[in-house]
């Protein structure tokens, strides 16, 4: 048996900040992931914002990011575009397109510089508890074991079942499961190269289309739907739009991504006697944008910081660990309850809203107008879509 | 479960699944048969259309 302080469970972002941070704390680390390569195959749009990365003390690297995206176009079901550029107004959401492969890698590689042991192709197939220490069974290359961990940290993505072999619940909706399909391709022709692009309205029920460049012809083209607002799959939503899109009319994929993505917000509970739950099997994901690289590094930062602190001081109870769900609630799920309603609002406008309001944004300077001005625009041009905001705040 | 061998085992059928029956590995999906209620969640959810019951 193999004996631990602390064993991560998930090698992705959050994973690999857990394991990073614990094993900076002072406890014994493993970090484990089932797959043979971190980082694949990728399921994610792979944009991250500068901010997040620089509160996270991350250096961008040539090795990972493949582009610097400096503004966001948004495009109605129409074709109506709405520019913002970062010159113009503050973007939280802009920043870079990595290369996922790389990027999770070299997080997990920060890991193990920092003294945490990883272990690949190992697969985590149940947990009990023994003597207030977890032993979890594992599998790797037709070999089964157990480790024995004080704590457990649960980064096994949204497929989580650590989380509900520990007694939380950390199922999801399909209503809160975004289904979501991506290309890579090349020959991309986008009007606005140095922007991330999403498309709004039917082209993706209960979601949104991107393009996201990846410097020359390359970009990320996908999507995610809700399959409670849809009898199309992801993969057949994806081929329409690609299909009808200009900007990908002579474009040609050279990779397929699908994946869920966990929309309905920071989970409640997050913390059993034990274990911890962080990254996208926390809802660590930004319900507006899907975003969830950043959410969940800060989510593994702080669940690596605790379970080395709870280690230290011999006490792994739920009590000791409750601090977490506090913790996250401010440094993430605060700034997710904003989004949730933007979500809302945006779900709740029709192709023809949706329209008439970029058609009243399109050409506003947004470096100078002000909300009244904005509301203004609004009651004239779609009083429906103000009455839908107003009773959301 | 008919699993298509177009399934890429991304796990989205697994984290909707409300009785934790689905252990995605790296290049299959293990279902608990016998526990199963047949609620198709996961069928419904697939980005691919990979899973029929």
């Amino acid at each position: 048996m193999i004996e631990t302080d602390v064993l991560v469970i998930g090698a992705g972002p959050a994973g690999s900040s857990a394991a990073k941070y614990a094993t900076l704390g002072g406890a014994k680390v493993i970090l484990m992931d089932k797959k043979s390569e971190i980082g694949t195959p990728k399921r994610c749009a792979e944009g991250v914002s500068k901010e997040g990365l620089e509160k996270l003390g991350i250096e961008p690297s040539g090795r990972w990011v493949t582009k610097e995206a400096t503004g966001v176009r948004m495009v109605s079901p129409n074709g109506t575009a709405v520019n913002l550029t970062e010159d113009k107004v503050k973007l939280p959401e802009a920043g870079y397109v990595l290369e996922r492969k790389v990027f999770d890698k070299h997080m997990a590689m920060d890991a193990a510089r920092a003294g945490a042991k990883i272990m690949v192709k190992t697969l985590a197939t149940g947990l009990r508890r023994e003597d207030g220490q977890v032993l979890v069974s594992a599998e790797s290359m037709g070999e089964e074991f157990e480790i024995k961990s004080k704590i457990i940290i649960a980064a096994d993505g949204p497929e989580s079942r650590v989380g509900r072999w520990a007694g939380l619940k950390t199922s999801l909706k399909p209503k809160n499961m975004e289904s979501c399909a991506q290309f890579e391709m090349s020959g991309v022709n986008m009007e606005e190269p140095d922007c991330i692009e999403f498309h709004f309205g039917s082209v993706a029920p209960g979601g949104y289309a991107w393009m996201f460049p990846k410097g020359d012809d390359i970009a990320n083209v996908g999507l995610g739907v809700l399959t409670t607002l849809t009898d199309k799959s992801a993969y057949q939503h994806l081929l329409d739009f690609v299909a009808n899109n200009p900007s990908t009319k002579n474009a040609q994929p050279v990779e397929l991504n699908i994946g869920g993505d966990p929309v309905g917000g920071l989970l409640k509970k997050l913390v059993a006697d034990n274990v911890l739950v962080t990254g996208d099997a926390a809802g660590m994901v930004n319900p507006l944008t899907g975003g969830g690289i950043i959410s969940g590094m800060t989510g593994g930062l702080l669940a690596g910081k605790l379970a080395a602190q709870a280690v230290a001081e011999g006490d792994f109870s739920h009590k000791r660990l409750k601090v977490y769900e506090k913790q996250c609630e401010e440094e993430i799920g605060e700034s997710f309850q904003k989004y949730l309603k933007a979500k809302s609002y945006l779900l709740s406008l029709s192709d023809e809203e949706l329209d008439s309001i970029a058609t009243a944004f399109k050409d506003i300077n947004f470096e100078s107008v002000d909300t009244k001005e904005m509301i203004k625009k609004l009651v004239k041009i779609s009083p429906k879509a103000l009455l839908k905001l107003g009773k959301l705040f | 479960m008919d699993v298509k061998e177009w399934c890429m085992c991304c796990g989205e059928c697994a984290g909707v699944c409300p009785r934790n029956l689905i252990e995605v590995r790296e290049i299959s999906l293990k279902f608990d048969e016998k526990e199963c209620k047949d609620c198709r969640i996961c069928v419904q959810v697939c980005p691919v259309q990979a899973l029929e019951k």
